[in-house]
């Protein structure tokens, strides 16, 4: 690469959270015109590097070049004034504002009239911002908590665009993403890049990396392991780069079995939420089946699983425990009848952060693992380090904050909490998100487990080749309506779940 | 191996405690532990450590209770007009349980169905309170257990410490067990951590919240009885500084008034013998109750800052 490109450039740059290394003298270089995608698996410090690199936190070592002079921004407001505008993979915004106030957060100055900061303008200029990232349907002027996770992530977008940066780092954005969100800012990725400005994108997902970049850096545990160029581009050779080893081909079911037991175990029916988003649905799920659910952001598919859980509350309908026969009307109640429901939005509605993998797992099972009122340690570890051992959760130790974990483990302590239950019904929203390879095989494998031990499991997802691949029986939602079905089968393809979900 | 810093880092609420000691020790020439201030000091720890311990499991949920000094003053005041109405130390015991009891299970419930932030009603409530003890009061402005119709037992200086021990050892070892060893110190744990994955896994906040606050009441009954036993009088600026106190002893303890996983039990009682060892140290020192005022207002906005910087820089991404 032509060296008058460089942009930034880091030299011997280590980064140590307490006895986790988690970045370990690695020189890494950016250029201008270029797309550089960042691969690795969890944990392996692509998030930290670039983190560091917009100012969000300090090194522990090393050094930073940006333009050929040293760099070391203190604040994300520092870097993003340099140039430099990040899209964070967990939530980049500020709750109980506008969506203007969002965008313009610490740049509010420039609206000052008279000692006053003018609304208007500000709303004004953050409309454009919207309009220019291709987002007019979304008002400036509302508060930002009326708008769904991956509209929020465009409104973060557009905050970092009407910065005009000469360096956009997008990390771990678009698993959160719809469709429309992912070509939106795809094409931004690739403005940015023939303007001859500098895009740094993070993701798991291999083929979404492989179509955008120009360039890939592979990291792992901490480690540059290597660099390459469009034209080496191979899925396997990155793969092994990644997690170190060949990894092998099987990653969703093999089988084709789709047969259905007559057992009903849930019923859904004519139910409208109080969110709006399902509108007279109604449904039924099979014991021992693996139901798939899909469709494009607000069909309501989300909600679903927090009406089934008992999270949402209902206008109308009913949904029915069948073995019991009770309705299900609070988590409380779905949890007693054995149901378990891994949450989309991990960090805000899954875990505890603050508190450890021990407290996150055994709050589950506080039933479970009492004795008479008391809850001994003896019992309770034993019952956390036999969920950390058969999922692999990598940890110093089970007292570890859950904060301090990767986006794959984190997920997995999710499951921890609920496969150590043992109940009978599993809803997972995006089960699958953020996490690598090696973690989603793992997830999927255990997905096959469960459904082999007679558990129900519901999988709302966004990918369709992880609907396609595990389920036996797949729903598409429509706004809030049954669009389709379909039955497992090996001649099941994108196109045809498209066609329905549009 | 954990490292110094995370070692220090544990054990900086009592590093503190001592730090503070040895200053107040060095600048008032000895006087701060001289036999009469350390029994004196002794008595208001145990007060304010009765409170706060208690307190642990209503911050520790999430919960901003800000009317305990008002709690404290109508329990006691209650509990002295029982006293004094029928001679008899049990009733006067229950009657502050009582009182105590059913202002916190009003506050639990104000706290999980009204949806007004909690600090917001309780600011009102102490200020009803305290209104509500002049009420009752009336012309009053002291109430005398040396009043009762029967004589209640009087007990010497060291039967009143002992007595305020065994109180403090029994209640601090209760709390111990309920925060560590029960379902209940968990809830209190994970909801102050996260309502939102609490309620998703389905555990019960109002029943946690109910829970938290009964414990807390009988922290303020206990509190207040063994308040009467030893000054034997009840009057509306009754535990008038508790509120303050007892949020500054949880701070200075070591655990963020946020709640969550990082409350703990040993706060209430470390962070009580801090900020009476500052108290007295600043009285010795001839300051006035107002500069005492500032002064720990400084030192409680720094310890906060500290901590929750410290708060921030865990949650960076990996």
């Amino acid at each position: 690469m032509n060296e008058d490109k460089l942009i930034i450039e880091t030299r011997q740059l280590c980064k140590n959270f307490g006895p986790t290394v988690a970045l370990n003298h690695v020189d890494m270089k950016f250029y201008r015109g270029q797309i550089t995608g960042l691969i690795g698996e969890n944990g392996s410090g692509k998030s930290t590097i670039t983190s560091i690199v917009a100012g969000m936190q300090p090194a522990t070592s090393g050094e930073m070049f940006y333009q050929g002079k040293p760099h070391k921004p203190s604040t994300m407001l520092e870097g993003s004034k340099l140039g430099i505008g990040m899209i964070v993979q967990e939530q980049g915004y500020v709750s109980g504002i506008t969506i203007a106030q969002n965008i313009f957060l610490g740049k509010e100055g420039q609206f000052r009239r008279k000692g006053v900061i003018s609304r208007k303008e500000m709303i004004k200029a953050a409309q454009k911002a919207l309009d220019d990232i291709g987002c007019p349907d979304i008002d400036a002027s509302w508060y930002i908590d009326r708008l769904n996770i991956q509209d929020r992530k465009l409104v973060e977008l557009a905050r970092v665009m009407a910065a005009d940066p000469e360096v956009l780092v997008v990390d771990e954005t678009t698993t959160a993403l719809s469709q429309r969100g992912r070509d939106i800012i795809y094409g931004i990725m690739r403005q940015m890049r023939d303007a001859d400005k500098c895009v740094i994108f993070i993701s798991h997902d291999l083929e979404e990396l492989m179509e955008i970049c120009d360039r890939m850096v592979v990291l792992r545990d901490g480690n540059l392991i290597t660099s390459l160029d469009r034209e080496e581009f191979d899925a396997d050779t990155i793969k092994k780069h990644m997690v170190g080893r060949d990894i092998g081909a099987k990653y969703y079911r093999n089988d084709w079995d789709c047969a259905l037991s007559n057992e009903i175990v849930l019923d859904v029916k004519d139910v409208t939420s109080g969110s709006g988003l399902l509108m007279n649905f109604s449904m039924q799920v099979h014991k021992g089946e693996i139901l798939g659910i899909g469709g494009l952001s607000h069909c309501g598919m989300h909600e679903l699983g927090k009406v089934i859980f008992g999270e949402e509350k209902l206008l109308t309908g009913t949904v029915t425990h069948v073995p019991s026969g009770e309705q299900i009307t609070n988590a409380r109640q779905a949890m007693r009848l054995g149901l378990g429901y891994v949450s989309k939005d991990r960090d805000k509605e899954a875990l505890v952060l603050a508190a450890s993998i021990k407290d996150n797992i055994a709050s589950a099972a506080l039933d479970k693992i009492n004795q008479g009122p008391f809850i001994l340690p003896a019992a309770e570890n034993a019952y956390v380090n036999k969920q950390v051992k058969s999922l692999s959760i990598k940890c110093a130790s089970i007292n570890q904050n859950v904060q301090y974990l990767s986006g794959g483990n984190k997920q997995k302590v999710v499951f921890g909490k609920w496969i150590g239950r043992d109940g009978d019904i599993l809803i997972l929203d995006c089960p699958t998100r953020g996490v690598d390879n090696g973690v989603k095989a793992a997830m999927y494998q255990l997905i096959e487990d469960m459904k082999a031990a007679g558990k129900t499991i519901i999988m709302i997802s966004e990918e369709l080749a992880e609907l396609i691949g595990m389920s036996d029986r797949l729903l598409i939602l429509k706004d809030g309506a049954l669009a389709g079905e379909f039955m497992r089968s090996p001649e099941l393809t994108d196109h045809q779940i498209i066609d329905c979900m549009i | 191996m954990k490292k110094l810093k995370d070692i220090l880092k544990d054990y900086f609420p009592i590093l503190g405690l001592v730090l503070v000691a040895v200053i107040f020790a060095i600048l008032t020439k000895g006087k701060l532990i001289k036999l009469s201030t350390l029994q004196s000091m002794l008595s208001t720890v145990m007060l304010t450590a009765l409170v706060s311990i208690g307190s642990v499991f209503v911050f520790g949920s999430g919960c901003f209770d800000m009317s305990m000094g008002g709690t404290l003053c109508m329990s006691t005041v209650v509990g002295c007009y029982a006293g004094i109405a029928t001679g008899n130390v049990v009733v006067m015991l229950l009657a502050c349980l009582a009182v105590s009891l059913l202002l916190n299970i009003l506050k639990a419930l104000f706290a999980s169905y009204v949806e007004v932030p909690l600090f917001i009603v309780t600011i009102v409530l102490g200020s009803i309170l305290s209104a509500l003890v002049l009420v009752i009061m009336g012309k009053e402005t002291t109430i005398y257990l040396s009043n009762a119709v029967r004589k209640l037992p009087e007990l010497t200086p060291n039967g009143l410490t002992i007595l305020n021990l065994v109180v403090l050892v029994l209640y601090f070892g209760l709390c111990v067990v309920l925060f560590n060893y029960t379902r209940l110190g968990r809830e209190v744990k994970l909801l102050g951590g996260n309502p939102v994955t609490f309620r998703q896994t389905g555990l019960n906040p109002v029943r946690v919240k109910l829970l938290a606050f009964i414990v807390a009441a009988v922290g303020v009954a206990l509190a207040a009885f063994v308040l009467l036993m030893r000054t034997r009088t009840a009057g509306a600026s009754t535990g008038g500084s508790m509120g303050t106190d007892v949020m500054v002893a949880l701070v200075l303890g070591g655990m963020p008034l946020t709640g969550g996983p990082r409350s703990r039990i040993s706060a209430g009682l470390i962070g009580a013998a801090t900020i009476t060892i500052l108290n007295t140290g600043l009285t010795i020192l001839g300051l006035s109750t107002a500069v005492i005022q500032i002064f720990r207002a400084i030192v409680f906005l720094g310890v906060v800052y500290v901590a929750s910087m410290t708060y921030r820089t865990k949650l960076l991404p990996r």
